[in-house]
């Protein structure tokens, strides 16, 4: 028994839902009519957002100094 | 028959007593009348201001109604992803599934972002409108039986982090002093700092702004204090605080020009009171917004703010207010 995902895996995953998260976060932070309609928790939208970037950035360091 | 000479005098005496005592009685009657007009002017304003506190009462009751409602989290989208995704999860590790394991994985993310994001709960501008209304018609009918003509004066409060002594401590409230004629002179310190209701010299009465709840907020969502904050930054701040940070109006302007503040608001939420039949305070304290706003600038300068004059367009469209700041601390 061991986790099927490898670093690459979850690195690839991370950095799709990043992509996905950034551009919904600015797509409604811009100030249009529709958007101000959309009553969620936008910042915290766009701190998930945010998070998983890092996420992306940390295994993609890690995969470097892992060759060293 | 006559009476005789000593009888005659006798009855002017009797006639003077009669006389003084008469005038004695309507002095008494006059006395009684007015301790009675006074008696009553004082039930008047311990009236009012009892319905001051029961309406600053309904206030707070609302205001924890209003969180208790936003506390109440959307969950249901969000566990009915979470279970499944964790589930997932630990059958891809049972069974060593790769598909299993990305479908988890995505499951329990988009369950927490669910939970994590959740929808804030509005409620109706016009109910905001209303519920702001009686506390300005409280303060007509007060501005009104005392007979005022004043103006309104925002005195800014020490900074938070400032020591003061205990009997000084009222001094840390914002207020707005209300006086009686047009041309006072400020309350000194020792006035203030007491947080009395009337103030006899110089004549008016010192109350909560009606926009305290909303520069709170204002410092809330900025996460800092505005005493702290020069002018020019809170001038720059603010448009952008009323129309997406709390979004109460569609378009907010502020400019300065030589000490006088001239404030645009378009299509406020608090518009109907600038109208004909809604209350005639509002013209001196300014709707919550105005007076926030008043209130942000006293703060940020350390300087009493007077409403200076207000304008309302025919279509109640555009509201327009130009502030200025009375000279010294």
């Amino acid at each position: 028994m061991k986790f099927p995902l490898s670093m690459s895996d979850i690195s690839l995953w991370l950095a799709v839902m990043a992509i996905i998260l950034l551009i919904t976060s600015e797509l409604l932070s811009a100030t249009t009519e529709y958007s101000g309609k959309i009553m969620i928790e936008k910042r915290r939208l766009r701190l998930a957002a945010l998070a998983l970037g890092i996420g992306f950035m940390i295994t993609v360091i890690m995969r470097v100094f892992q060759q060293f | 028959m006559f009476p005789s000479l000593y009888g005659k005098s006798i009855l002017i005496e009797h006639i003077e007593t009669l006389k003084v005592i008469v005038c004695l009685f309507c002095v008494e009657k006059y006395m009684s009348r007015e301790k009675k007009e006074k008696k009553a002017e004082i039930s008047a304003t311990s009236y009012l201001l009892e319905r001051i506190r029961e309406l600053q009462l309904q206030v707070e009751n609302l205001k924890s109604e209003l969180e208790n409602i936003e506390r109440v989290p959307s969950v249901k989208i969000g566990i009915a992803f979470l279970i499944p995704g964790v589930a997932a999860l630990i059958f891809s590790v049972v069974k060593e599934s790769q598909i299993l394991a990305f479908i988890g994985l995505g499951l329990t993310f988009w369950g927490a972002l669910f939970l994590f994001v959740r929808p804030v709960r509005y409620v109706k501008s016009k109910l905001l409108h209303s519920a702001s209304l009686s506390s300005y018609l409280t303060i007509d009918r007060i501005i009104k039986d005392l007979k005022f003509k004043g103006k309104s004066y925002y005195i800014p409060p020490y900074p938070e982090d400032v020591y003061l002594p205990e009997h000084l401590k009222g001094l840390k409230e914002m207020v707005v002093f209300i006086s009686a004629n047009k041309h006072p002179d400020m309350p000194s310190i020792e006035e203030i700092a007491k947080s009395r209701f009337l103030l006899k010299n110089p004549n008016g009465i010192c109350i909560p702004p009606p926009g305290l709840g909303l520069l709170i907020q204002f410092e809330r969502t900025l996460g800092r204090d505005l005493s702290k904050v020069d002018l020019e930054t809170v001038l720059e701040v603010l448009p952008q605080l009323v129309t997406e940070g709390i979004p109460l109006a569609k378009q907010l302007e502020i400019e300065k020009e030589d000490g006088i503040i001239h404030l645009r608001i378009l299509n406020s939420i608090y518009k109907k009171m600038y109208n004909l039949e809604g209350p005639k305070s509002v013209h001196i304290l300014g709707c919550p917004i105005v007076s926030a706003i008043a209130c942000a600038i006293a703060k940020s300068t350390g300087k009493v703010v007077t409403i200076k004059e207000d304008k309302i367009s025919p279509d109640e469209q555009l509201i327009e207010v130009w502030y200025s700041l009375v000279a010294g601390d």
